[in-house]
């Protein structure tokens, strides 16, 4: 029970992350389509590159949380 | 019947367990459990927005670099002579869709602009006052020189309509965004 608690602690940290970081996409979105309107096509690619950049940082994130939670998982069974 | 003859205190003989309460044995709701298998599903599906996010901008970034359409055919801007320093005149270019504002300078010189606001799509009306194209919806202003957005809550500047003079007639050309 107590490794699971620790594993909520830490996925609680790295779910935050991750809104943090789709919160960040979203407002390059939002930038993005302001330029486009704008005409000011130029910031357009960069604006992609850095949405997919952040992408990979969140799958990064992600496979974190998916190795710990089969560690904690096999660490709950051996408890038990 | 062993479940009513249960001793709640029982429970707590085991080693390193806490005693479980008899409510906790007729609801056994495992918060923890809980908490932990729907914060897993949230990353997973904040990782998924991720991903429409990403593709969104990549969309986004393909319209904006995909070659502009030909220009739109020359228009006339019909009694463009009649308009006095300080006034103007509505027409549509280059599609009967889109509304268009000719103005006149105090100074004489005759300027065109889109004239849907780029705030929220209002219809901006000429302020010769104030040298200034106005937005009544909420109070947004352009400059009448430039198509600036100079008060309010617009940030981008008005399409501004190329203009050119044939013989004695002016006609509408292109759009400059």
């Amino acid at each position: 029970m107590e490794t699971r608690r620790q594993a909520v602690t830490l996925f609680t940290s790295v779910t935050l992350l991750i809104g943090i970081i789709v919160i960040i996409q979203l407002w390059l979105v939002a930038a993005a389509l302001d330029a486009l309107l704008g005409g000011q096509t130029a910031v357009l690619v960069p604006a992609a590159i850095a949405s997919a950049v952040l992408l990979v940082i969140n799958a990064g994130l992600l496979r974190l949380i998916v190795r710990l939670d089969s560690r904690v998982r096999r660490g709950t069974e051996n408890d038990e | 019947m062993p479940a009513q003859n249960h001793d709640p205190d029982a429970e707590g003989d085991r080693p390193g367990r806490r005693p479980v309460p008899r409510w906790e044995e007729d609801f056994p709701i495992q918060t923890e459990r809980d908490h932990y298998v729907a914060r897993r599903e949230f990353a997973k599906f904040l990782t998924l927005g991720s991903a429409l996010l990403t593709l969104a901008n990549v969309a986004i970034a393909f319209v904006g670099l995909r070659p502009k359409k030909d220009r739109p055919p020359a228009t006339l801007i019909e009694l463009a002579s009649s308009v006095q320093p300080g006034g103007s005149l509505l027409f549509r270019y280059p599609t009967d869709q889109d509304p268009c504002i000719l103005i006149r300078s105090t100074t004489g010189k005759f300027l065109a602009f889109s004239q849907v606001c780029t705030h929220l799509s209002c219809a901006v009306v000429h302020d010769p006052e104030h040298n200034q194209l106005f937005c009544p919806c909420h109070r947004g202003s352009f400059s009448e020189t430039e198509g600036r957005p100079t008060a309010g809550p617009p940030t981008r500047s008005l399409p501004r309509i190329k203009l050119e003079w044939r013989d004695d007639d002016l006609y509408a050309v292109g759009i400059e965004v």
